[in-house]
């Protein structure tokens, strides 16, 4: 799903963080994927199509047979920790936008390690790699951090433009220095031992071993954003970085961390995809993953719990939605213009659980209004 | 007084909810035309909510309002109600500084040459009859930023009537103003009732203002409009018992003289505002153990600075601040709260609370490392934090829709008294307090006296800035003026008078005030 970035940068402007996911909150957003699934069946019978056997499509192509319901679990993880990146830095009040940067980075340390170490035993391989990727992520999201807390200078800014260096710096090692020798690679670097590779777990699906890792640093980004004293450190930060500080809090040395984490996350997402797919670092090893994970943690207010829901629905979205366009035979065109659609209504969210809101305080008024009244006359 | 005047604005069984919290209970309410109406009440008893909504604000949720007898509700616009004639002067204004005065009066209806062009002459030209026909004399060219607050004030004021307004609704309008400022405020209100036939309404929780200025008061608790008397026939003791619900009495509670070991020394301190600009130039201030030191001004004087520099949140430029012999000048917030300093910051939601946070969370902030709260130093304990704030929430009286909700939801009163109830929690030996009752209901005001006086009486050192005359005459051992960032005067408390105080906040200057 290309939602693109300056979808996303839009999306960071309109949307403002929340704090609580409560159950008011999950059915309104059940009303408005309710209402996305709607108005997308419209637009298909508006080009011609039969919305219902899309839809049927689109979810037996993303969840119908073991396999494809193994890329999707692998598309969740994806999206899943990246949007976790994206929520731990926005916890701590400062904005990551430079993951894609970092996760090709990560990849791209993770390849050149790995592929350094052939002939290691295979943990050395695979613990060098992922502390390569771990490093260069950390390392390219601290610049950014660093410039912000000392210097103020915008993050949001540095850490966009910090993506087309990195992109582009890899595009060039790929294509240059460390290009393989290896024939009918177009622009990648060596190749890892193929004793390092991640198993797949279902037969001939993107879902391997990796997955152990991804559950793993989710369980610790979970932990420490909802259950441990630097998470609620980094909300009062994220939250009100003056009252932070007020309160003896070191707002800035929080936020350079949080940047960091996320940074280091990115690099591992590359060093899973290096790892479970790829074998090697590609110029495509991502396209704008990073972005619609920012997109899944900001409409998810930067909840952990509700990153990984949200990163599931995504999946099914983006997995199914190809199946769609092969067994539906509807055009990629319309396909992209409904899964669209359906993101708009859940950053919409917003205005559809206002109503809401206000509904039930008018009718629990009333209600006592009238109970005042019942008393009076009796 | 008496005599049946028509109805000018009516509220007719309006009540408005926001999230946890009934704002207003089913008010039904008539002011009539050219009275001045006075409307008090506790922090959070729902006098500017129900001001919003006259306004247009915001939208009631049940019930309707009319001005005129014409139905505002259907379109929640503060154009429908300007067109109506309601205006409504804010209690922190809405100006732009660097526009003149004619210019920040035509804010929005700028007069037209020919559809396209500002005609400047023609404005000049109706603020200058404005100001003649109503008494309020101004200079159109000057640039608002550069006028006293009293004078933006009366801008504010020329702006509602240059929109036709014909109801004014007046926020807390003294909460910024010397005691001179005040009464020429008052004289002006006088006049436009009298000789203009305008309609004043006037929220405040000051009962002195309300005796003084007043035709009518309506009281509001809670929500709910407990009823509405003649000024003439009441007291402000009356009042105060009726807002509260309970007798509120103000006693002199400092007890004992102030102790004499020196605690903590401000010398010659420096700092610039946000801007860049100096706003605090060579203060000295020593505070003893068992004191409370008032600093009076008015505001934007430096005191926020001041401050801002003890407590390590603002840079110093120079001189030094001394902790029991220690130098503390630039430590961080974090290690001047180590040393034994507590700080109740001015401006609430940008300093002392975290708005979108928790109330528990709030109570909590500079404790979370504390093991009670930090398993290994990792683990967040909730279930501790959850009984710690509700022990404080209750030894401090802070009533919310619970305590898990978002601190920004309580009332004014409440998230005063949350910070209180945190900052007082620490027994720090040195208190830095800032305005602690701006904006507070009367029952409020006299539980944070008490406890304030309560932490002297226990050997605290205490500096006390506010721009409540009476507050720091009532709390106080010593005074210092603060102006244009330089001590102007200090004097012990029972030697001088609110009127004199009023001459060193202006720019007077006592002998050998520079020095401490």
């Amino acid at each position: 799903m290309k939602t693109g970035f300056m979808q996303s940068i839009r999306a960071l402007i309109a949307l403002k963080p929340r704090q609580k996911l409560t159950v008011q909150y999950l059915l309104s957003l059940l009303i408005a994927v309710l209402l996305a699934f709607l108005v997308g069946a419209g637009i298909m019978l508006l080009c011609g199509y039969d919305p219902i056997a899309c839809y049927a499509a689109m979810f037996k192509g993303a969840l119908g047979k073991p396999r494809a319901f193994g890329n999707t679990l692998a598309k969740t993880v994806t999206l899943c920790l990246t949007g976790l990146a994206m929520s731990l830095a926005a916890k701590a009040g400062i904005f990551n936008v430079g993951g894609e940067g970092q996760l090709y980075l990560g990849g791209l340390a993770a390849a050149v390690v790995g592929a350094r170490l052939n002939g290691s035993p295979v943990w050395i391989v695979t613990a060098g790699a992922l502390l390569a990727a771990i490093a260069a992520g950390g390392a390219y999201a601290w610049l950014p951090g660093v410039l912000k807390v000392k210097l103020k200078v915008n993050e949001v800014v540095t850490t966009i433009l910090l993506n087309s260096a990195a992109i582009y710096f890899c595009s060039f090692m790929a294509n240059g220095p460390l290009k393989t020798a290896e024939r009918g690679i177009a622009s990648g670097t060596d190749a890892i031992t193929q004793t390092a590779w991640f198993t797949p777990l279902i037969r001939l699906s993107n879902l391997t071993t990796g997955v152990f890792y991804a559950a793993a640093i989710t369980l610790l980004v979970w932990y420490v954003m909802t259950r441990s004293t630097v998470g609620f450190e980094m909300k009062m930060t994220g939250t009100n970085e003056r009252f932070a500080r007020y309160g003896g809090i070191r707002a800035d040395r929080l936020a350079l961390w949080g940047m960091v984490f996320s940074g280091a996350i990115c690099g591992v997402v590359g060093f899973l995809e290096v790892f479970g797919l790829h074998h090697r670092f590609l110029t495509t090893i991502s396209s704008e993953f990073y972005f619609d994970g920012m997109l899944v943690a900001m409409i998810m207010r930067y909840q952990p719990f509700g990153v990984i829901l949200m990163s599931f629905f995504f999946a099914i979205l983006n997995i199914g939605g190809s199946a769609m366009e092969l067994s539906a035979g509807i055009s990629s065109e319309v396909m992209l213009i409904v899964q669209s659609v359906i993101i708009f209504f859940m950053a919409a969210e917003g205005g559809i659980s206002d109503i809401v809101r206000r509904n039930a305080a008018a009718r629990r008024v009333r209600r006592n209004a009238r109970r005042a009244q019942k008393e009076a006359r009796v | 007084m008496s005599e049946k005047k028509p109805t000018i604005v009516r509220f007719s069984h309006v009540s408005m909810q926001f999230p946890g919290v009934l704002a207003n209970d089913d008010v039904s309410l008539e002011v009539q035309k050219g009275e001045v109406f006075a409307l008090v009440g506790e922090n959070g008893a729902g006098k500017s909510t129900l001001m919003n909504l006259l306004y247009g604000l915001q939208k009631p949720t049940l019930g309707d309002i009319y001005i005129k007898e014409k139905k505002t509700a259907a379109r929640h616009d503060p154009l429908r109600a300007m067109a109506l004639g309601v205006g409504m002067v804010h209690q922190h204004f809405k100006l732009v500084p660097s526009f003149t005065v004619a210019q920040n009066i035509a804010l929005g209806m700028e007069p037209k040459r020919r559809g396209v062009w500002y005609d400047q002459r023609r404005v000049r030209g109706e603020v200058l009859a404005l100001s003649e026909r109503f008494g309020l004399p101004v200079n159109p060219d000057d640039p608002v930023g550069e006028l006293s607050v009293g004078l933006q004030q009366r801008v504010e004021i020329l702006k509602a009537l240059h929109r036709g307004a014909d109801v004014l609704i007046l926020d807390e309008p003294t909460a910024v103003l010397t005691p001179q400022e005040t009464e020429e405020l008052f004289d002006v209100l006088r006049t436009i009732v009298r000789d203009q036939g305008m309609t004043v309404i006037l929220i405040t929780h000051k009962l002195g203002e309300v005796m003084a200025l007043s035709d009518r008061v309506g009281v509001m608790r809670r929500g709910k409009l407990l009823g509405i008397v003649q000024t003439a026939d009441t007291s402000e003791r009356e009042l105060a018992a009726m807002m509260v619900g309970r007798d509120v009495i103000f006693d002199e509670l400092r007890q004992g003289e102030p102790g004499t070991t020196e605690v903590l020394a401000v010398r010659g301190l420096c700092a610039l505002d946000d801007r860049g600009l100096p706003a605090v130039r060579g203060v000295d201030i020593t505070l003893h153990a068992g004191e409370i030191v008032g600093v009076c001004g008015v505001e934007g004087n430096g005191q926020t600075e001041l401050t801002e520099c003890i407590m390590g949140m603002r840079p110093q430029t120079g001189g030094s601040v001394t902790l029991n012999g220690k130098d503390v000048t630039n430590l961080t917030p974090g290690d001047i709260r180590a040393m034994g300093v507590s700080w109740i910051p001015d401006d609430r939601l940008r300093t002392g609370l975290s708005a979108k946070a928790t109330v528990t969370e709030n109570l909590l902030v500079g404790r979370q490392r504390e093991p009670a709260f930090s398993a290994l130093g990792i683990h967040y304990r909730k279930g501790n934090a959850r009984r710690y704030g509700e022990r404080l929430a209750e030894a401090f009286d802070i009533r919310s829709g619970g305590l898990e909700v978002p601190a920004g939801s309580l009332s004014g009163g409440n998230m005063q008294k949350a910070i209180l109830a945190r900052e007082f929690s620490f027994d720090s030996p040195v208190l830095v307090i800032s305005q602690p009752t701006r904006g507070v209901d009367i029952g409020a005001i006299e539980f944070i006296h008490e406890k304030i006086l309560e932490k002297r009486n226990a050997g605290c050192a205490i500096l006390l800035v506010s721009a409540d005359l009476d507050e720091l005459f009532r709390l106080s051992d010593r005074l210092v003026t603060l102006y244009e960032g330089r001590i102007t005067g200090r004097f012990p408390t029972d030697d001088i008078t609110r009127q004199e105080i009023g001459y060193y906040m202006t720019g007077g200057r006592q002998k050998g005030a520079d020095e401490a």
